[in-house]
């Protein structure tokens, strides 16, 4: 008997502390489903970032380098202008009437950052460690490697980085790239002028015998010129990654980009048509030796965005 | 002597104390459904007031062109949830009080949640219990488990009268559970979400004894404490209710000069010919040329954002059921820049 009372008290006691349990369990849950967020959304980093409330968003982009950043009658077309589109879109700016487009030398690009003439910069940009000093970098969103275009008349004697140091061929890159450093730690006496274009136009009167350059820049100019010149494959070894250039005081812009560049390689990875992918293919993608993907973003912040219910399967 | 008695006996009218069982259950059944029904009116109308930024005028532009179906649909879009937890809590306690209460001498008074479970049909319940299963986030979900449980009082004994054939339907259903939540467990403990782990985890076992009378001592403070709860827990989370807009919230681009585009983040009250009535977000009415808007976009609201980075089996726990399938037949959602644009 007393068996069965201590059976039923322990029963109970059980049920107690079992409703008590559930009561503190739902009381937590109404708590949590009332807290915020507990990472910053993308609403929060536009707030915080320098562009939150400006009427447009002002780009850097090159205006003289076919497939990538062209201007051609007076509409900016071109792999970094696209990409800059997807940015500018999603940060808030839709439309080029929402885009202040700054059309950038390759020296200017970080003077423009620092001195807050432009807002971002995509304009064939490649991530270094001394330029990461300056600006800061989200990305990389194309990786690219330096090559050597040489005119078809040369293409059978310029093959090797040695003939590129020998002194009867006069090479051509543009200034402050990194190509410039790269040449010059292979012992490659290069004529350093402001574009790539200079360097091409200066093939074609004779000026130059090679221009070396990202394979992408190099692609543009033999789009416009398919039959006069020819791309060297040389082991200059290092890759280049191009990122897309933020002012170092803008970290939450930096945030965003490489989160909407982190976007895009997600929706390519799983099979889906991304904003890159379409940009590629209108652009690069005809012209490149290889086919290419999106290369992953570096440092990309956890943020919370609306579309994150999605179902990803 | 005998006529005294039989006067005494046959008082004129029964003192106002003494209730018959009918007349008890009877108000108690007006009590409960008063507030099934009152407490969404109410809602609905103070909505509106809070919709309109407390502006008379602005709350009567509102009433004049919200129509009360609208009304009701957008209420019940937003409260469902609300709703169905007040009654689930409801049912939950009051049938653990009731059944408590049954071993408690008859002078006892019934406490008022196990009076309205016992005036509440069962269909009722079961149609509260299902709006929860279709409304409440999926995080939130395996908590009805133990409150089904405890409001049709279903014991472990229930499913088969013989121990061992009982323990390995328990033991089944118990292993199909964490079949199906394991991934997400291990990915909660990953993230260090351990409120997350505890509300999918412990539930189910909760379920396991929550049945069966509680101690006589504990009852008259729970059925107290909990009633209390319940209401300041309803007035709780009323609160962003009465928040949550009614009408949706929308980007308009306004060309007001040739140029010259303005985006207005704000609810369309109504539209005509003449002019498109606009509900600022940060406050106040616009009237807008119906002629000078150039483009509309629908933006989710900020309350919207996941609070959290998990997934059952694709569906992710912060959305309900029916939000989570609805997301299946309509995977790709993008947000239209506008929505950013202006903040």
């Amino acid at each position: 008997m007393s068996d069965v009372t201590a059976r039923h008290r322990l029963r109970s006691v059980a049920t107690t502390l079992a409703v008590a349990l559930t009561l503190t369990l739902a009381a937590a849950a109404g708590c949590d489903n009332r807290k915020d967020p507990p990472l910053p959304s993308v609403l929060d980093k536009l707030r915080e970032s320098h562009i939150d409330g400006q009427p447009k968003i002002k780009i850097g982009v090159a205006t003289t380098e076919p497939l990538m950043g062209e201007l051609r009658n007076g509409v900016h077309g071109g792999f970094d202008v696209e990409i800059a589109r997807y940015l500018a879109a999603f940060l808030g700016f839709a439309g080029d009437q929402r885009i202040e487009w700054v059309s950038l030398a390759t020296e200017d690009r970080i003077p423009a950052l620092q001195g807050g003439v432009v807002d971002l910069v995509v304009s064939s940009f490649s991530m270094t460690e001394e330029r990461e000093k300056l600006v800061s970098f989200a990305g990389p969103y194309f990786v690219t490697t330096q090559e050597v275009m040489v005119p078809v008349r040369l293409k059978n004697r310029i093959r090797t980085i040695e003939d590129l140091r020998r002194p009867e061929y006069r090479i051509c890159t543009s200034g402050g790239s990194t190509t410039e450093a790269e040449l010059e730690k292979h012992d490659v006496k290069a004529y350093v002028v402001k574009e790539v274009g200079d360097c091409v136009r200066g093939i074609r009167e004779g000026r130059y015998d090679a221009v070396s350059t990202d394979e992408t820049i190099l692609a543009g100019f033999l789009s416009l010129y398919p039959k006069e010149f020819e791309i060297v494959d040389m082991p200059f070894g290092t890759s280049e990654l191009l990122g897309v250039g933020v002012p170092i005081g803008d970290p939450a812009l930096r945030d965003l980009v490489a989160f909407a560049l982190q976007k895009s390689y997600l929706q390519g990875r799983s099979g889906l048509s991304s904003p890159w992918l379409t940009a590629y293919n209108r652009t690069l993608g005809p012209w490149l030796k290889a086919d290419k993907s999106q290369p992953q973003p570096l440092n990309v912040p956890k943020l919370v965005d609306f579309d994150d219910k999605a179902p990803v399967r | 002597m005998s006529a005294a008695v039989t006067e005494e006996a046959r008082p004129a009218t029964p003192p106002p104390a003494v209730r018959d069982p009918a007349e008890r259950r009877a108000r108690a059944s007006q009590s409960f459904w008063s507030a099934v029904v009152g407490v969404p009116a109410i809602f609905s109308v103070l909505r509106l007031g809070v919709e309109a930024g407390g502006e008379l005028q602005t709350t009567l532009l509102l009433v004049a062109n919200v129509g009360t179906v609208n009304l009701l649909a957008g209420f019940l879009t937003t409260a469902a949830r609300l709703l169905s937890t007040g009654l689930v809590a409801t049912f939950a306690l009051g049938a653990v009080l009731r059944v408590s209460v049954e071993r408690m001498p008859a002078t006892v008074r019934r406490p008022l949640l196990a009076r309205w479970v016992d005036v509440t049909p069962a269909w009722f319940a079961v149609a509260s219990f299902l709006l929860a299963l279709i409304t409440w986030q999926l995080l939130y979900l395996p908590l009805l488990v133990p409150a089904f449980v405890a409001a049709f009082q279903l014991t472990p004994a229930r499913l088969h009268e013989r121990r061992i054939p009982r323990l390995l339907i328990l033991a089944g259903l118990l292993v199909g559970y964490a079949w199906l939540l394991a991934p997400t467990l291990v990915d909660a403990a990953r993230q260090r979400e351990w409120l997350a782990v505890a509300l999918l985890a412990a539930p189910p076992l909760l379920a396991l004894w929550i049945t069966g009378p509680l101690p006589g001592a504990v009852i008259r403070p729970l059925a107290s404490i909990t009633e209390a709860a319940v209401l300041a827990t309803l007035v709780w989370a009323a609160l962003p209710v009465i928040s949550t807009p009614v009408l949706p919230l929308t980007v308009t681009t306004v060309e007001s000069a040739p140029g010259v585009t303005e985006d207005i983040r704000g609810h369309v009250v109504t539209t005509d010919d003449v002019s498109m009535v606009l509900l600022q977000d940060r406050g106040g009415v616009r009237y807008v040329p119906t002629d000078q808007v150039r483009a509309q976009v629908l933006c989710p609201g900020e309350e919207e954002l996941p609070r959290h980075r998990l997934r059952i089996h694709d569906f992710h726990v912060d959305d309900s059921l029916l939000e989570g399938l609805g997301r299946r037949v309509r995977p790709v959602h993008r947000i239209d820049a506008a929505c950013r644009a202006v903040g």
